[in-house]
């Protein structure tokens, strides 16, 4: 990955606008480069807001739902670590609750019994 | 038989011991024919007489024994002359057949002067054709000047863009501080590049 690329990923991350999300969103885990897509996703996580958390978790084809494995690993991993999982729980549990794909809700049935075993 | 036996002396008018003519003349020739023809030569023996010779007999007599004395005088220096000169002919010869042509002092002169113009000619044209080709290089090194300046332009310009997109990057280097908006448009112009190399 391009080292200007996780540069501005992490300038994006540690911003309080939430225009940085959008950006993140709409360059990152849209990008062809499933290193960019994996960088991005944790870069989502770490801000630990719901619009950023939302984008990796309800998402078809992003974060947890990504099609490439690593970067659905990678995004878990990153849940896994937060040290304030209590909007990744309320968000996962809308989503099992209340989302139209199913496949969405078995990727965050998933990820919510990995965080109550962790 | 010597003179002196039959008791003659020069100049003494005496009887001709070989008198074999029946006149007393001292000719002995005189009655002598040849074929008929008798010889009509003088008595020179009976005739020769000491004559008084005039004063300009004399002299002229002095001159031819002078100018006999003075011949006898130049035959030896002049056969020594020509002997010298036929030597020195000689000498020449053999000189001229053993002798290089650019030894000879005339010779070596004039070999020396004309290999000096040949060599200052050849010179002439050599400095002519360093010239030539000076020039020629140099009329190259003005085009080339040109085509320097152009490629120097060219440079200087793909430097000074070159420059200003790393001073602008460096100068839009990321912080906490950059705008989202400048985030933005740093991402899509890593995107752009990165289109352009694949």
């Amino acid at each position: 990955m391009n080292k200007n690329v996780a540069e501005i990923i992490d300038a994006l991350a540690a911003h309080q606008d939430n225009a940085s999300i959008e950006v993140l969103e709409e360059l990152g885990t849209n990008s062809p480069d499933n290193e960019v897509r994996e960088y991005t996703s944790r870069a989502l996580v770490r801000k630990n807001v719901h619009d950023s958390l939302k984008i990796v978790i309800i998402n078809q084809g992003k974060g947890i739902n990504d099609l490439s494995p690593a970067v659905a690993m990678s995004t878990i991993n990153e849940i896994l670590a937060l040290k304030d999982k209590s909007e990744v729980i309320r968000i996962l549990d809308d989503t099992i609750n209340m989302h139209s794909d199913e496949a969405v809700k078995e990727n965050a049935r998933s990820v919510k019994s990995l965080l109550a075993l962790s | 038989m010597r003179i002196d036996n039959l008791g003659l002396k020069i100049g003494q008018k005496s009887v001709n011991p070989f008198k074999t003519s029946r006149n007393s003349t001292t000719n002995p020739f005189q009655n002598v024919s040849f074929e008929g023809n008798t010889l009509e030569c003088a008595d020179v023996f009976e005739k020769f007489k000491p004559k008084n010779s005039s004063k300009f007999k004399m002299i002229s007599a002095s001159v031819v024994g002078s100018m006999n004395k003075l011949r006898s005088r130049f035959t030896e220096p002049i056969v020594n002359f020509v002997n010298r000169v036929r030597e020195n002919v000689s000498s020449a010869w053999d000189y001229a057949k053993n002798t290089n042509i650019s030894d000879i002092a005339g010779i070596k002169n004039i070999s020396e002067a004309w290999n000096n113009t040949m060599n200052r000619d050849v010179l002439d044209i050599g400095k002519d054709i360093s010239n030539s080709i000076s020039g020629i290089g140099k009329n190259i090194s003005e085009k080339m000047s040109f085509l320097n300046t152009d490629v120097l332009d060219l440079g200087k310009g793909i430097s000074e863009k070159w420059s200003n997109l790393i001073s602008k990057i460096n100068h839009n280097k990321i912080t906490k501080d950059t705008s989202v908006n400048e985030l933005r448009a740093m991402w899509e112009n890593e995107i752009a590049l990165e289109k352009a190399v694949a």
